[in-house]
């Protein structure tokens, strides 16, 4: 096992997109370290470098104590599951995971061993002598997951391998990742746009937007703590509302103006366009007039447990999540309540402020 | 619908006989307008002129508008009249003969007499269909002129089993219609087979009748002739005291005259040389016996059954139509006829320009010596060895193919790649022919400074060039088919045996080379077809060099370019025997491709299944 550093890593395709800026992260030995961004973020061309795929443009891949930034992907003792599997389809189950081994010229035996050990530890025994076209989509990930796990790498690398699963089967085969994780002990890199995978899977999630990462840190330090605005917006179901405002004095202290709220916080040097963010959870509905200000009612979703209230707040908009079945009206007015230890304030770049 | 059907069968059955009948009266009419020539007497030599003091008598003008001929080359009129009277009188004459001289009838005088447009009509045509009889021309003696005509109107011959000659197929048409009827009111499904049986019945019935009504309508030829022949012997005029078989012969341009044995009056069937053949035996002087040989007319009526099937089974087809559309919901329905509506032009050039071909040539072919003779034809198995040598050029051109593939994959994004691409394509996209051409330049005229090669003209080296030639043409295609290919292979596959540790060798060998085998398959197999099919380029360059197998087939049929492959032999003939060898031959060689496609078409199956 061996831990992954990436030193200023930039990455420019042909035709000029410049795909990664200047990256640094560590992920350390043995840690399962989520991948997280919106589609076209570059976590995907992140995990190439790692894997050789593609040369980065500036700076360097380490792994382990080596640096590999222009060695071929065999020669970095990494393992990867592609997103569409990639299991050779001209091949049987059996076949696509001795294919490795066979590669690195591990003889017969030992090498049909263990491919029998990695396809009953993934329950793919039955399976074993059919072609990816007679599989299931789950065994079809799960004999993908084998094809990499069967030669013990240093490092896994892990592109989205739930993204075509349906939602219970997805359940599933996160938690195989995660017993696979603890059992193997192995440092792997797992890539997603999702955020709830990124929360239930991270010991450590990084979060890329636009070729930049914006944060590292346990899930509770990006949900809690987000490194700026984007970050905010990304964590969450639904993310957190950003509202546009400016800072000033008012009656009693300084207050924030954001649409038709006009919320009194404790700050005491801004002045000027700010971002004000605050959770869903933490916006309240009360009695016109009664709360920080007034805004109306444009969808209401009941979930059960919950209901999501869709706002506009003077023309910006805002969701208060309310628990149970609230009673609330499509096309009404309502009052407004902020919880205000909850607030988050960024400068109008997205850095925060305080 | 089954009524409508039963009537359509009836019609075709009853067409394909009066084609028969027809046929039959205007053999009869021409031999016995043949007969009449030969038995008539020319007239007498016109009393000589006599010369009276001042003036000059003329013969009088006939008054039958007979055109004007030189009277030793017409008939004596007299003798022309018992002629043709004593038609009617021949004991077992079965036709209805009218002889008209010049437009007058002579055996019914009262019947009405022809006009000359008739006649002018008869001298272009040679014989025409005029209200339900044959006409056909009477000659002068020599030949030369039209003097009248002879028409046959033929009698109907009874056949089947039932009183009043209905032939077979009319009852069993009435059994149809039945069992149609009892399927429609007692709601009975078609499986149970009874109509469709019964149409089966009716075609096999009507078919029956077909070919009795072209047995019969030979025999009465044969039986009318003998009775000519018997005629002419005795009669034909002096000096001749003895008659000649050859003379007889003369009389039946149709059919040939042989020396015979004593026999029955009746005609029958026998092989000569291995063709059939219709025989009647007979008598034509005192222990004097020869046989009347023909071509009997029912060996052509397998070929209507093709007619006659179809038409018998429009009845079981469309009941099964209507089933359907009853079933079937209104929108399915309508898609699939717009459907078949799409398919039907393409089906409708397919069956025309290919299966109809293809038919044809089976029904060529249907003497099935014409498959002895190509098997033992040497120049069978020299076709075959040149074209498997030629066929060799195929592995080479695909491999080359793959490679070149392979590059323009690799740099696809580049000019230069582009560049390579344009290059292996343009032979591809040039005509077979100009490439020929233009090589031929080359070859015979030294251009380019290669000096004057000459390959295309020795025999030992014109099939190499071929083979060269060919691989120039065809790369282009094949490398397209492969980059297809290549483009459709996913990259995840090529990046997960990189990750894996897979050197380009062996990803090409176990990942990239696999996920190609349709594409090699296809390339492989319709090489290997279009080498057995080369015709175009062997065509041009050497007219007809190295004999291939497909040149063969050409040789055979138009006996043209015999070339290298040397003509003569059983290719020299020409006519219809060469056409049905050159089927013979086309149909072997249809029969080993489809072959040689079966595995392509099930391996394409199994790969396509897997994708």
């Amino acid at each position: 096992m061996a831990s992954v550093t990436l030193r200023g890593l930039s990455k420019v395709f042909d035709g000029g997109v410049q795909a990664l800026h200047h990256l640094d992260l560590e992920v350390r030995d043995g840690e399962l370290l989520v991948l997280l961004g919106p589609s076209g973020s570059g976590k995907t061309t992140v995990l190439r470098c790692i894997a050789g795929l593609e040369e980065p443009t500036a700076g360097e891949v380490v792994i382990g104590e080596r640096v590999v930034t222009h060695d071929s992907p065999a020669e970095r003792d990494v393992a990867m599951v592609f997103q569409s599997h990639a299991l050779y389809p001209h091949l049987t189950v059996r076949e696509n995971i001795a294919f490795p081994l066979e590669m690195r010229g591990l003889a017969h035996a030992q090498a049909a061993r263990r491919v029998l050990e990695t396809a009953t530890r993934l329950g793919l025994q039955s399976a074993l002598d059919r072609l990816p076209s007679q599989l299931s989509e789950g065994e079809r990930q799960r004999a993908a997951l084998g094809r990499a796990i069967v030669r013990g790498p240093q490092v896994f690398l892990l592109d989205e391998p739930l993204a075509r699963l349906d939602a219970p089967l997805r359940v599933e085969v996160r938690a195989e990742v995660l017993a696979l994780h603890r059992g193997l002990a192995a440092t792997m890199i797992y890539v997603t746009h999702d955020q709830a995978e990124a929360m239930t899977m991270g010991q450590r999630i990084a979060v890329l937007h636009e070729g930049r990462l914006r944060q590292v840190g346990t899930p509770e330090e990006v949900y809690q703590r987000p490194a700026d605005v984007h970050v905010a917006r990304f964590f969450g179901t639904p993310g957190m509302n950003v509202l546009q405002g400016r800072g000033r004095a008012g009656d009693k202290g300084r207050v924030i103006e954001a649409g038709s709220l006009v919320i009194p916080v404790e700050l005491s040097t801004y002045d000027g366009e700010m971002q004000l963010g605050i959770r869903p959870e933490y916006v309240g509905l009360c009695a016109v007039d009664q709360g920080v200000g007034n805004v109306d009612v444009l969808v209401v979703e009941p979930l059960g447990s919950e209901t999501l209230v869709h706002l506009n707040a003077g023309g910006q908009p805002l969701v208060a999540r309310l628990p149970g079945f609230a009673d609330v009206r499509v096309g009404t007015r309502v009052g407004v309540k902020v919880d205000r230890r909850r607030l988050y304030l960024f400068d109008a770049a997205g850095a925060p402020l305080a | 619908m089954a009524a409508l059907a039963a009537a359509l069968t009836l019609a075709v059955t009853h067409s394909i006989e009066r084609r028969y009948e027809r046929a039959f009266a205007f053999r009869i009419a021409r031999t016995t307008a043949a007969y009449i020539a030969a038995v008539t007497p020319p007239p007498p030599p016109p009393p000589p002129p006599v010369r009276r003091r001042g003036r000059i008598r003329r013969p009088q003008a006939p008054i039958t508008p007979v055109p004007q001929s030189p009277a030793s080359r017409s008939y004596h009129l007299p003798s022309l009249l018992t002629q043709a009277r004593g038609l009617r009188t021949l004991p077992g004459w079965t036709t209805e003969v009218e002889v008209y001289y010049g437009t007058a009838p002579l055996v019914d005088a009262t019947a009405p007499p022809l006009s000359p447009d008739d006649l002018l009509l008869l001298d272009s045509a040679g014989g025409r269909w005029r209200e339900g009889s044959a006409l056909v021309p009477l000659k002068d003696r020599d030949g030369r002129e039209i003097v009248g005509a002879v028409a046959a109107r033929p009698l109907r011959v009874p056949t089947g089993p039932l009183p009043g000659g209905l032939g077979f197929a009319f009852p069993a048409a009435v059994l149809a219609v039945a069992g149609a009827a009892g399927i429609a009111f007692r709601g009975r499904s078609l499986r149970r087979g009874g109509y469709v049986g019964a149409a089966l019945l009716l075609a096999v019935a009507s078919y029956a009748d077909v070919r009795a009504v072209a047995r019969s309508s030979t025999n009465r030829w044969l039986t009318d002739t003998r009775r000519l022949l018997q005629e002419a012997a005795t009669r034909l005029p002096p000096p001749r005291s003895r008659v000649s078989v050859s003379d007889l012969a003369a009389l039946v341009q149709d059919g040939e005259l042989v020396g015979g044995e004593p026999a029955e009056s009746a005609p029958w069937r026998a092989r000569v040389g291995g063709a059939p053949r219709a025989i009647v035996a007979i008598l034509i002087g005192s222990g004097r016996w020869v046989d009347l040989r023909t071509v009997p007319a029912e060996i052509t009526t397998p070929h209507w059954l093709l007619l006659l099937l179809p038409s018998a089974l429009v009845g079981p087809f469309g009941i099964l139509l209507l089933r359907w559309a009853e079933r079937t919901p209104a929108r399915k329905r309508r898609e699939t006829v717009i459907a078949w509506g799409f398919l039907a032009p393409a089906g409708l050039h397919l069956l025309v320009f290919t299966l109809g071909p293809a038919a044809f040539a089976v029904y060529l072919v249907l003497p099935l010596a014409n498959f002895r003779a190509v098997v033992h034809d040497p120049l069978t198995w020299l076709s075959i060895r040149n074209t498997a040598l030629y066929a060799l050029y195929v592995p080479v051109s695909v491999v080359i193919a793959l490679g070149a593939a392979l590059v323009v994959h690799r740099f696809r994004v580049g000019w230069g790649g582009r560049l390579l691409r344009s290059a292996l394509l343009l032979p591809y996209v040039t005509s077979v022919v100009t490439i020929a051409l233009v090589w031929q330049l080359i070859d015979q005229t030294g251009t380019l400074g290669l000096g004057r090669s000459g390959w295309l003209s020795s025999p030992a080296t014109a099939l190499p060039a071929l083979m060269l030639l060919a691989l120039y043409a065809q790369v282009g295609g094949q490398t397209l088919v492969f980059l297809a290919g290549l483009e459709r292979i996913p990259r995840a596959y090529v990046d997960a045996a990189r990750v894996d540790g897979a050197s380009a060798w062996r990803r090409f060998w176990r990942i990239t080379l696999p996920l190609l085998r349709p594409m090699t398959w296809f390339v492989v197999l319709s090489g290997l077809l279009s080498a057995f099919q080369v015709f175009t380029i062997v065509f041009v360059l050497t007219q007809g060099g190295p004999g291939m197998l497909v040149q063969r087939v050409y040789q055979l049929g138009w006996g043209g370019a015999g070339g290298a492959g040397g003509a003569g032999g059983a290719g020299g003939g020409g006519g219809s025997q060469a056409f049905g060898m050159a089927s013979a031959f086309a149909i072997l060689l249809c029969l080993a491709l489809v072959l040689f496609s079966w595995p392509r078409l099930k391996l394409l199956g199994r790969d396509a299944r897997h994708a």
